[in-house]
């Protein structure tokens, strides 16, 4: 019996991927759909579901949202949802809300598959609304600064090395021996430059060990014969699609000449998915060259981006952007140092630390923090040992040059002679400066507390970082408070915010104050109550903890840095998504209602808690 | 006291009816109306015929589809056309549906399409938009074939839009037709007139329904909330 659901039919031809299909074939989907109908307000897929097929919208609208309840898209008639369950074989990861009543065509998964093998664009058709919606929920700001989502990659482009290979006739221990000494999963059976087969860890364990075949036999029997490949110019979501949908996890990629040039595995796709700290920081840590550093580094800023996104706490993102800083800068000057052996210029002539300073050295990193470091020397190194550090110091700065974090203009780097000292020569120099605080040596004093040790020996950080707690005199303390009062909040009489009147910043305020407005305070606080905390956060509660000021006051002026670095944080991913230069300069116009109020909250705990500094300073410092 | 007199009903046990397909159907009833709509299946159904008087008109086409479980499942859909018996012309009724003479001169006849119906309605509840010519053209069907009515539940969403738009009056406002009725719960406008177009469309509008009714009484639906009537 024919029956003709023209209706339904009709409907789908009209829509994309569709309109494609031929008609014989497409005369045959209605009858694999049922028909659903949801309510304005109902939840159609639920977040850990895994759904009973391809939803499309015959008519009404539905809202994807991510677990946490940002928007990834907006389905109308035509369109579709459900398919990440249908390619990931595994529940979605979003739930799925009519916003209007809504009649849903729903394909059922086996037709869903059918459909995807016998038609690749109709595949690649669902697979990049998938990544879409992925990359959406997953704030990838990459994909808006560089123009390219990850799963767009070429595949050609995640190959890292070339294909460990073998022959038909080579034994199977051979080839179990190459795959161990390469630290590969999978090696590429290869005569005349063709690709005969593959053998995979599994194929070792079923075909040989299982089977009780001798080491000796030949690997042609053992091998999966014509492996599935890509071409090297395929996108990696298309890798994807292949590996799902046949359920396997390694495939070799060929030239036009199907000559096999490396192999793709579900690892290096679920890398390229999942943007997480842990795997950046992971991957910029095992990076073999200063180039590849140089080439990872622009990915923190994304993962800051997507914290962003999550609502993450400013707190929380501004230690993440620390670590993954500092796995960059750790990796920079491992290298430098191999790089300066390898040249014939030797390790380290003496021992030494090298210090990072300032917001780095609080944890405090956000999107725009400069170089600030310095070295400790274990010993005089004499004249060469002294071209040595110029050297190492010259050349991590520039990489991190390189990598987007700008030189300092106060020059507070390594690349300063000044700044590569003994520990007894640092030690003199701070107490100098504490004793006869000089303008330029109250700046230096305050930079300089911020110290924290990144890479070497720890033990000498420690010691330049204990005497810089235990030197703060009286005096030195209160130039320290006349320049954090100096840092007055942006705000007026009346309560209204002060902006900018002319130039490139007109109507906007600078942020950064009212926030080195409490970090000012909370490194005098811990000066004065002895503690040798870095970040601002720490330090507020520590002087709460030891009686220098009260807990009220701590708990306000830990919230008020909290609301403000958050602003800072989410208008400076707004213009990094945006391709801009992220900066300070906030528009009171371009923030809620709400946010005003709570920033002038802020600000007002900011200024009285200067005031209350202020009536405590010693006399002459006013 | 008064004693409270006992409901008659018409009895519906199998051996009732005549063996063959109507004791059959007798034999797989719809569960009772205190079932949750969700669990009770339903065969949408749509005639087209040269009338809607059972006494005089003449079935032309057939279609129908199940709903269970909130789905209208497509892949059991059917559609018949139906050879009107010989001196019928389809006559002017062939400008409402497209069916003429020529085109179901090659049909099947009725009675070879109504046993598939009724087997498809076993344990089900029949569904339809204004059920009364359903039910009474295929109960002629019935009496010609078989000699009896077929023992049916039947829900009909006019009806049910009916109650649905009822004021405190009793007062209905604007059209109960399928289309019309379609567009208040925003569902997509189809060409009408063809059989199984049209029970789909009223499978699709009962599922509106539905889920309406669920929010007005803020509890599920149960089938008797959609006031089935028996019949045959």
């Amino acid at each position: 019996m024919e029956v003709e659901l023209a209706e339904v039919r009709d409907f789908l031809a009209d829509h994309a991927p569709f309109d494609r299909l031929p008609a014989a074939e497409l005369a045959e989907l209605p009858r694999r759909c049922t028909i659903r109908y949801a309510r304005r307000g109902s939840v159609v897929l639920e977040v850990g579901e895994r759904g009973d097929g391809l939803y499309v919208v015959r008519s009404g609208a539905v809202e994807v949202r991510d677990e946490t309840g940002e928007l990834v898209d907006r389905v109308g008639t035509g369109e579709a949802f459900g398919m990440s369950s249908l390619l990931e074989h595994r529940p979605t990861r979003y739930r799925c809300t009519a916003v209007e009543d809504t009649l849903l065509l729903v394909l059922e998964p086996a037709a869903f598959e059918e459909l995807t093998r016998a038609h690749p664009d109709v595949a690649t058709f669902y697979a990049a609304t998938h990544h879409a919606r992925l990359s959406r929920a997953i704030g990838n700001l990459q994909r808006a600064t560089s123009g390219s989502t990850a799963l767009g990659t070429r595949v050609r482009d995640l190959l890292t090395r070339e294909p460990v290979t073998t022959t038909p006739t080579a034994t199977v221990r051979d080839a179990a021996a190459a795959m161990s000494e390469a630290g590969v999963s999978c090696i590429l059976v290869v005569e005349h430059l063709a690709l005969l087969g593959i053998v995979t860890d599994r194929d070792l364990r079923n075909r040989v060990l299982a089977a009780g075949l001798p080491p000796d036999s030949p690997v042609r029997p053992v091998m999966t014969p014509d492996p599935v490949t890509l071409p090297d110019d395929a996108l990696a979501f298309e890798a994807l699609l292949e590996m799902v949908s046949r359920d396997i996890h390694h495939l070799p990629v060929v030239d036009e000449t199907g000559r096999p040039v490396g192999l793709v595995t579900t690892t290096d796709l679920v890398r390229l998915e999942n943007a997480n700290p842990v795997y950046l920081a992971a991957e910029i840590g095992g990076q073999p060259t200063l180039t590849g550093v140089v080439a990872e580094a622009p990915g923190i800023h994304a993962v800051l981006g997507q914290l962003v996104e999550r609502d993450v706490s400013a707190a929380d993102i501004s230690r993440v952007a620390t670590a993954l800083g500092d796995a960059v800068r750790r990796r920079v000057v491992a290298l430098v140092e191999a790089e300066l052996a390898g040249e014939g210029l030797g390790p380290p002539p003496v021992p030494y630390s090298w210090v990072v300073l300032g917001s780095v050295a609080r944890d405090e990193e956000g999107f725009t923090a400069d170089q600030d470091h310095a070295i400790v020397l274990g010993a005089e190194p004499g004249e060469d040992g002294a071209a040595w550090f110029a050297a190492l110091a010259e050349r991590v700065t520039a990489v991190l040059e390189q990598c987007g974090w700008p030189r300092c203009p106060g020059d507070m780097m390594a690349t300063n002679p000044q700044w590569r000292l003994t520990v007894p020569q640092w030690r003199r120099l701070l107490a100098d400066w504490s004793r006869e605080p000089q303008p330029d040596a109250v700046l230096h004093t305050a930079v300089f507390h911020d110290m924290r040790h990144l890479a070497g020996d720890p033990g000498l950080t420690e010691q330049v970082h204990l005497a810089s707690v235990s030197t703060a005199s009286p005096r030195l303390l209160g130039h320290l408070s006349r320049q954090a009062l100096a840092m007055r909040p942006p705000l007026g009489f009346f309560r209204g915010f002060v902006v900018e009147r002319h130039g490139e910043h007109r109507d906007t305020f600078d942020i950064k104050r009212p926030i080195s407005a409490v970090v000012q305070l909370a490194r005098i606080y811990a000066l004065r109550s002895g503690s040798p905390a870095l970040s601002t956060r720490r330090r507020l509660a520590a002087a709460a903890a030891a009686g220098t000021i009260d807990q009220d006051t701590a708990t306000e002026l830990t919230d008020a840095l909290e609301l403000m670095s958050y602003l800072r944080l989410h208008h400076q991913a707004a213009q990094a998504r945006s391709g801009r230069t992220p900066d300070n300069f906030l528009r009171p116009a371009d923030l809620t209602q709400r946010q005003r109020r709570h920033l002038r909250d802020a600000f007002e705990i900011v200024r009285s808690a200067q005031q209350r500094l202020s009536s405590h300073l010693p006399p002459g410092f006013e | 006291m008064r004693a409270r007199l006992p409901v008659l009903r018409r009895s519906r046990r199998p051996d009732h009816y005549p063996p063959g397909p109507l004791r059959d159907l007798a034999a797989a009833p719809p569960p009772p109306g205190s079932t949750p709509v969700s669990q009770v299946e339903l065969l949408a159904l749509d005639l087209e015929a040269t009338g809607l008087d059972p006494r005089t008109d003449h079935v032309l086409a057939l279609g129908w589809v199940p709903v269970v479980r909130g789905r209208v499942l497509l892949a059991e859909a059917e559609e018949h056309r139906v050879r009107p018996p010989a001196g019928v012309d389809v006559g002017s009724s062939a400008t409402l549906h497209h069916l003429t003479d020529d085109a179901l001169s090659g049909a099947e006849a009725l009675p070879d399409v109504l046993p598939l119906l009724l087997g498809a309605l076993h344990g089900r509840v029949l569904l339809a938009h204004h059920a009364p010519v359903e039910v009474g053209l295929v109960g002629a069907a019935a009496m010609t074939s078989y000699g009896a009515r077929p023992p049916l539940t039947v829900v009909d969403t006019l009806a049910v839009e009916h109650r649905l738009r009822a004021d405190v009056h009793g007062e209905v406002w604007g059209s109960l037709r399928l289309d019309a009725a379609r567009q208040t719960y925003g569902l997509p406008r189809y060409a009408a007139h063809h059989a199984l177009t049209d029970a789909i469309a009223a499978a699709e509008l009962l599922l509106a329904q539905v889920a309406e009714l669920e929010v007005r009484l803020g509890r599920e639906v149960l089938l008797r909330d959609l006031s089935p009537k028996r019949s045959g």
